[in-house]
This record gives C-alpha cells, structure tokens and sequence, in this order.
C-alpha cells in the first residue's frame, strides 16, 4: 500500500509530512526508556512483513502488521514505522523518501486509532471479548489505511470511491490475515507478557 | 523473571527471523511496479510488471517528450506489454501508472531513437544498391543483419526485464534490520544520558 514517487501533488505530500512530523514528536515524547527495544522489534517485524506477499488480482499487497504494532505502541507506532518506511524506501525502493510523511501517515494513523479503540478491551478478563478485538483491530488498521490512500489520491484528480472501492476489495485478504496475526499476537501476550498490552502509557504516567 | 525476560527475547528474535526465511522461499512479488522499453525498429516496446514477476495487466501508460508533453497515451495488455511507433524524435519519457498509486517510469534517449530512425531512412532510400559479393545489396544486407539481431538480442531484452524486477535480497532485508537494531542503539544512548542528567 506505499504510494510512488510522483504520484501525489505537492500539497498533499505538505500536509502529509506536516501531520507525521505531529505524530512522531508525540510518539517520541512518549518513547520511554525501557521500551525502546520493543519499538525496534515491532518495527523490524513491520519491516520485513512488507515481503509476505497475499496474492490477489492485477496488483500484489502484502501484510502490513500496522494493527499490532499501534495496539503495543500507542503514538510511539509513528517513529517506529518512519525508521521501517524509510528503510524500505531506501534498500527496497518501496514507495519514496518524498512521499515518507504521507506513507507513514496512512500507516501509523490506523494504528493509533485503533489503539485508543481497542487498547482497553484487548486488556479484559473476557476471552472472546480480547481476541475478538485482536482480530477487529487487524482488520480495521488496514481497511482505515486503505481509506487514507485513497483519500490521498482522491486529491490528485483520482475519484476517490473508484479507488477505495479497489484498494479495499485487494486487501481484503490482507484484513483477513491481519485480524488472524494479531489475534494470536494478543492471545500470546496474554498469557505470557500481559503487562505489553497496556499500551505505552498503561505504564509510563 | 530474568530468565523468563530472557525467554521473551528469544523467541521474538525467532520470530523475526522464521518470517525472513519464510519471505525469501516465497516468490518474491515486492510491492512495486517497474517499466522497461527498448526500441525495436521504428516501434518502442515496454514491459511493465510488478518485481518479482507478475504483470502488470490493463495499466496505463502514458509517453511523453523532453519538455513533458503527453504525445501518447494507452494500457498494458494481458501479458503487461504496451508498444507503439515511434512519435517523434526526442528523449521518450514512458510513465507506467499502475492501480493503487503505483508508478514508474522509463526514459528512452533521443540518441536511441535518432540512431533507429536513421536506419530506417537508409534502408527506405535504398542507399547504395552495389552488390556486395554474394548479389545482395548493401541495404538488403544490412535489413538481414538487423533482422537476425533482433531475433538474438530478444531473449536477453527479456532477461534484462527480468532483472530490473528482481525483489529484495536477503543481504538487504538483514541489513534494514541492521539499521533498525543501530538506531535502536543510537536511541538508547541519547534517552540514557537524559536520565543521568536529571
């Protein structure tokens, strides 16, 4: 789902890097100490999931992982997958250094949006309840980001329910897989390390 | 809780690196779109696919000259081929947009499309029509050369497609992790002396 260079127009690709540079001083600022290997696991993990390929249709998508990654990180989730957007830009020409703010935007929104949404309930006693959230905050972080694309190509003279309509219906696969990934990820970190689902500031203040 | 952290630690760096081993046995389809034309008598060829080798099929791609004017515009076919006559004689600017915000492009230098036109206009005019040994013309010679060339030189256009799509390696996927894990350090280094100041 990484945009191309020259894709976008000049105040798209602004706003964009103007709304990442937000979110990142507001994830480094809640970057503790102690967490700051957990940000470079997660953002290895986004890293290199952008190579497991789901293939569907005329295009090819890939995991993306931006669910579990905002569910552990909170707003710290915008540092940590600039590092792995750019890293992807640079060594597998995914996407492009201009259109970094706008790609980590789409990607790391959803991931914030999903944790304030589902941040408490992967937390509750209820099994169904956290693993149904699991699955709900895979699913939703990528249909959220398709929908950020397809606004930011909306704005490029592209119709924004033609896009959306294809970007959703060729990662639905993707959903699936996601939801399914991070719902055994909060199963996992239940029963082993509960105390990372309470998301960066469960801890810090 | 030391040992149990220890644990923890291990079994994240397995899974990091069962996902490396499972991505490189997977074909390799990246998650970017790459375009390659070359001329071929007076008609440009491109292939247009995503790396890793599946086609890009039904995508549009636009030419355009040196100063940027659109000169022509149309969409891959099923195997992610487009090809045309030359428009004009200028550097060719072939932009493939894929679905999704894909997008790549692919410049043809005018000296290319100079040097093919002006074969064409020597075979057209005949040029010199002395029999070189064997009866044949100089300019019927020269249209059998080309035509055995291109027959040649095909398979290895199609090889170079090939590699200009490859995905990323293995060397640099463990590399970006590399970084990851150097930043990581770099991170910890500027938070610790934070927290010794204070």
């Amino acid at each position: 789902m990484h945009i191309s260079e020259g894709v976008l127009s000049a105040p798209v690709l602004i706003t964009g890097t103007a709304l990442a540079v937000a979110g990142i001083s507001l994830g480094l600022k809640r970057m503790d100490y102690d967490r700051i290997p957990q940000v470079a696991v997660l953002s290895s993990a986004f890293f290199v999931a952008s190579l497991i390929h789901v293939p569907v249709g005329p295009s090819s998508v890939h995991l993306i992982l931006n669910g579990i990654n905002g569910l552990l990180l909170g707003w710290v989730c915008f540092p940590s997958m600039l590092v792995a957007l750019a890293l992807q830009a640079i060594l597998f020409q995914f996407g492009g250094i201009t259109v970094l703010g706008v790609n980590t935007v789409t990607m790391a929104l959803p991931g914030v949006i999903c944790y304030y949404l589902f941040g408490r309930l992967v937390n509750q006693e209820s099994r169904f309840l956290s693993s149904a959230s699991g699955f709900a905050c895979g699913f939703l972080s990528v249909l959220l980001s398709g929908i950020l694309v397809a606004i930011s190509l909306a704005f490029t003279g592209k119709s924004f329910l033609s896009v959306a309509k294809l970007i959703i219906l060729a990662h639905v696969p993707v959903m699936i897989a996601e939801g399914v990934i991070t719902l055994f990820c909060v199963a996992f970190l239940k029963r082993v390390k509960p105390e990372m689902l309470g998301g960066v500031y469960g801890k810090a203040s | 809780m030391e040992k149990r952290h220890n644990i923890r630690i291990r079994l994240m760096i397995l899974l990091l690196l069962s996902i490396i081993v499972i991505s490189d046995s997977l074909p390799a389809l990246a998650h970017k779109v790459t375009i390659f034309a070359w001329v071929e008598g007076d008609t440009i060829f491109s292939v247009s696919k995503f790396s890793g080798g599946r086609r890009a099929k039904n995508a549009q791609v636009l030419v355009y000259d040196r100063e940027g004017k659109q000169l022509l515009e149309g969409r891959t076919d099923d195997k992610g081929e487009f090809s045309f006559r030359i428009p004009k004689v200028t550097d060719l600017k072939i932009v493939l947009n894929a679905a999704m915000g894909h997008r790549a492009e692919w410049t043809i230098p005018e000296s290319e499309i100079v040097q093919a036109v002006g074969l064409l206009e020597k075979k057209g005019g005949g040029g010199s029509s002395q029999p070189v040994g064997v009866g044949l013309s100089k300019a019927e010679m020269r249209e059998l050369i080309e035509d055995s060339l291109k027959k040649e030189l095909r398979p290895i256009k199609m090889v170079l497609t090939e590699l200009q799509s490859k995905g990323p390696s293995l060397t640099e996927v463990i590399g970006g992790i590399g970084y990851i894990l150097g930043l990581m350090g770099v991170a910890i280094y500027f938070k610790y002396r934070r927290k010794n100041r204070e």
